[in-house]
């Protein structure tokens, strides 16, 4: 599949994932593209049950039927006949870091990924193309009845728990890129946290593309009980091929009275990855959701992480931050669905383009009738460092409520000249000091990032300006 | 709403359309009227030979132009179904009540109907008429208005002239079920300055379509005050276009006051064209019952320097709906501008509901400032207290607390006579509050 322009996804130079383990050799690796036959021998290489089998393939129709989205991002260069969607390294997820093949171990080392398992995860998932290679949990967390897993073997090992959620958020026949992961998806993590338990440290899940014009399908499903609660952080990277790979998540969660989940996603693609994902959250009384979405990678992203507020006093809060660089569109946001009384909500987004980047906020407030004493507060900034540039804000909101707040705000500005001037009459240099003034841009949102990943997201901050800055 | 006991030229007689269409194609809209119809009314009325060409060109592209499916963004939120699209055209239209001003004139002002400009000033009306792009939104019904207008408004003020006061046009019709699209054109030579109020009212109780466009022109260095206060029967559809042109160093303000209707949906397309100019662009929306108000806005800015601020306030009642959609576009020339929009909603009864969409596409990094606000909301429940708490009844609190609310707007308009007219239309509404205008009194003492 190729890119609009396969020139603009070698820009990167410093982009320091983009390496691709060339003796991995696939246990399977299914022909390119895509029909029911590709459906079914998923699911049969996967000895799933029949209802699964039977979702998947009326999940298909529905693919089939719908049109590609023409809002949005340029969708028109995807050729769904010219993707592998089902390539698989290891046929089971290793315990034990020793039991991943080495070169994929290899892979996982440079990413830092091990080390950090042992430092500051209760948890630690590995995807590698299309199926989960390394899965371990903390002991105690997991005597305590919290379940992490893949969400392939948690499938198999909890059936009726797993049948009681998957789809209840979003259905088989929701958007056309949803109902294509749920007829091939693959992978992805499985989290259940049990009446009142409280998950100290994050439970990482780290997603690889290692194979050319792959596509990855991986689908989440995260149950907080009531009054328990979780983090989740995501990581992705992808070698830089120049063809386009295609990266279709679908994520749902199910927030429970007074429980809390902030799910943290780090996506940082290669430029050739089309990243066109599906997250939902619902949240009941009381209930608690947080989206902290960083898109720094990829040549095009959509995605709008939402949360449907159904109990009364939920909360729900986004924050979302892109990084648009040399030929990437970053057309990320929020929604929010206030579905009952005294409910509130926060979307805060902080967007950058350089070059010939364009970033995109697009998000949704909606407030149902009855929905009294609904509060919701949007803010989004952008911030443009080149003349070619572009910035675009699209909030829609829907209120048929009286009795609200609701309020919306952004603010599009450049790095002043000014700015500029003072800092680089103390010494730094105009990339640097660009750089200060973006670390402080984005302040506000990696504030909310675990330490780690706060000094992670500066660095690659740091990456993206150098040499950027004319 | 009660119509005026003095209605010159109020239309009677509705000419009948259906006769096979001729020389502009075939036709692919069933619409309020037909070419032939146009063409005899333009050969009754002697117009000459480059307006009927004129309105004949509009008249295709009117036919080649689709009406709104649904699909698009800007009609989503507004449909269709109920238009209804077979009223006839109405042909014996009224003209617009002014007041001439001899004094005016005699320094070579222009302000007068429409159809009388091209009597008298053909070269001016054709210098001005349909110049530039239909407002994009409202494209097919840009056309019709500029195939099929029988009234409007024509102000020109010649170069350096500058016209102290307020001019007042009223357009008044006692009919509802007719299609009617009058035309507007207000345009500034280099350094001139007028400020005019439209006024248009409507009879109540049957269905009509009102689709009346304006046009205003503003040359390097002129300053254009505009508002048109909308007073539509109950049962318009109000599906109206406004295209401003503003040139270098040129300021214009528009004030657009919705009050009547039963749906408005108007496109405003404000191009700042030249370099270093400014425009204000203002709503004032009052809406209850059914009432349906949709508005599109673009500010598009296309020259250096240039400023545009948008700013809309609704205060919806009973079952009311207001929906916004506006776009600031800043181009890539468009260095050192500064642009915002702002759209409030004041939301008065259970029933009621917005949709504020402000959309920014900025194509450049060298602004000084962009940005946007959208509100929807109740009343603080605090500000009720507090003044209940110094004792006003809860509906005269309501009342006093809406005016202060649209004060944002009001507050702008440097015209008296304007500010008058609006708040009088507006009171119909939202109420007079006895308070204020003793207030008011007690100040002005």
């Amino acid at each position: 599949m190729a890119l609009p322009n396969p020139a603009l996804s070698q820009l990167p130079d410093n982009y320091k994932y983009g390496w691709h383990d060339p003796e991995m050799k696939p246990l399977h690796l299914m022909k390119k593209g895509l029909s029911t036959a590709v459906v079914e021998e998923i699911s049969r290489i996967k000895g799933e049950p029949k209802w699964m089998t039977d979702l998947r393939l009326k999940a298909f129709r529905h693919f089939e039927a719908r049109p590609m989205p023409t809002w949005g991002g340029d969708l028109t260069q995807i050729d769904f006949q010219d993707i592998y969607y089902y390539v698989t390294a290891t046929d089971r997820a290793a315990q034990s870091w020793d039991d991943v093949p080495d070169y994929i171990r290899r892979t996982y080392d440079r990413l830092g990924i091990p080390e950090a398992e042992k430092k500051y995860l209760a948890g630690v998932g590995g995807q590698y193309d299309s199926e989960v290679v390394y899965h371990n949990i903390h002991a105690d967390l997991e005597k305590k009845g919290v379940i992490f897993l893949g969400t392939d073997e948690a499938l198999q090992r909890y059936p009726e728990m797993f049948r009681e959620y998957y789809g209840t958020v979003i259905p088989a026949n929701d958007n056309k890129l949803a109902a294509l992961n749920t007829a091939v998806w693959s992978g992805g993590s499985f989290i259940y946290v049990p009446k009142g338990v409280h998950v100290d440290l994050p439970l990482q899940a780290y997603f690889r593309i290692n194979t050319e014009s792959m596509g990855q399908f991986e689908r989440t499903l995260i149950i907080a009980d009531e009054g328990s609660s979780v983090h989740y952080v995501e990581g992705c990277t992808a070698p830089t091929y120049s063809t386009a790979s295609l990266h279709s998540a679908v994520v749902e969660i199910i927030v429970k009275k007074g429980a809390r989940v902030r799910y943290t996603t780090i996506q940082n693609w290669s430029h050739n990855v089309y990243n066109l994902v599906t997250k939902r959250a619902v949240a009941y009384e009381d209930a608690v959701m947080e989206w902290v979405d960083g898109n720094l990678g990829s040549h095009l992203t959509m995605k709008y992480p939402s949360i449907y507020l159904l109990g009364e006093r939920a909360h729900g809060e986004v924050l979302s931050i892109a990084f648009a660089g040399e030929g990437q569109h970053q057309d990320a946001g929020g929604k929010v669905i206030h579905a009952a009384p005294n409910t509130t909500s926060l979307i805060t987004s902080k967007s950058i383009s350089k070059g010939t980047g364009r970033t995109s906020y697009r998000g949704l407030i909606k407030v149902y009738p009855g929905c009294k004493h609904s509060k919701s507060t949007v803010r989004c900034d952008a911030l443009i460092l080149s003349d070619e540039a572009r910035s675009d804000t699209y909030p829609y909101m829907e209120i048929d409520e009286e009795d609200v707040t609701i309020g919306h705000e952004a603010t599009v500005s450049k790095v002043g000249a000014e700015q500029l001037f003072y800092l680089m009459s103390r010494g730094l240099t105009e990339a640097e000091a660009s750089a200060m003034i973006v670390n402080g841009f984005i302040e506000p949102i990696v504030k909310e990032l675990p330490m780690e990943y706060a000094v992670e997201m500066n660095r690659l901050i740091q990456l993206q300006m150098e040499g950027a800055v004319g | 709403m009660s119509l005026s006991a003095t209605q010159p030229g109020v239309g009677r007689s509705v000419l009948v359309g259906g006769a096979a269409t001729d020389g502009a194609g075939s036709a692919t809209h069933s619409g309020p009227t037909d070419w032939a119809t146009l063409r005899r009314f333009s050969e009754r009325h002697y117009e000459p030979s480059w307006l009927r060409d004129l309105r004949s060109a509009w008249w295709q592209r009117y036919q080649d132009t689709p009406l709104p499916s649904g699909q698009e963004e800007e009609w989503r939120r507004t449909p269709l179904a109920d238009l209804p699209r077979n009223a006839e055209l109405l042909l014996d239209a009224p003209a617009t009540e002014l007041d001439h001003d001899a004094d005016l004139a005699a320094r070579g002002v222009i302000f007068t109907d429409l159809r009388t400009a091209v009597r008298e000033h053909p070269e001016l009306v054709r210098a001005h008429l349909g110049i530039g792009e239909p407002v994009e939104s409202h494209a097919a019904f840009w056309a019709l208005s500029l195939a099929a207008w029988t009234a409007g408004t024509f102000l020109y003020v010649p170069r350096g002239v500058e016209v102290d006061g307020t001019l007042i046009a009223r357009l008044v019709t006692d009919r509802a079920d007719v299609a009617f699209v009058p035309h507007t054109i207000v345009a500034a030579e280099p350094g001139a300055s007028v400020t005019v109020l439209e006024e248009l009212v409507s009879a109540d109780g049957a269905a009509g379509w009102f689709g009346g466009t304006v046009e205003i022109h503003a040359q390097e260095g002129s300053r254009i005050r505009y508002a048109r206060l909308q007073r539509l029967g109950d049962g318009v559809w109000n599906i109206g276009a406004q295209r401003v042109v503003v040139g270098t160093d040129a300021e214009v303000t528009t004030l657009n006051a919705e009050v009547g209707s039963r749906v408005t949906k108007v496109g405003l397309d404000v191009q700042m064209t030249g370099r270093g100019g400014v425009s204000r662009v203002l709503g004032l929306l009052a809406a209850g019952g059914d009432q349906h108000i949709d508005i599109n806005s673009v500010q598009e800015l296309v020259g250096s320097h240039t400023t545009s601020d948008l700013l809309y306030l609704a205060a919806l009642y009973d079952r009311a709906h207001a929906a916004f959609y506006g776009r600031i576009v800043v181009r890539p020339g468009a260095k050192q501008t500064s642009s915002y929009q702002e759209c409030r909603n004041l939301l008065l009864s259970p029933g009621a509901g917005a949709e504020p969409i402000p959309v920014l596409e900025i194509e450049t990094n060298d602004i000084l400032r962009c940005g946007h606000g959208a509100t929807a909301g109740a009343i603080d429940p605090v500000q009720l207290f507090y003044a209940q708490s110094r004792g006003l009844d809860a509906d005269e609190a309501e009342r006093m607390i809406v005016r202060g609310f649209f004060e944002q707007v009001v507050g702008q308009i440097s015209s008296e006579t304007i500010k008058a007219l609006v708040l009088d239309a507006l009171a119909r509404r939202i109420g007079s509050s006895t308070a204020f205008d003793e207030a008011d009194e007690a100040d002005a003492a």
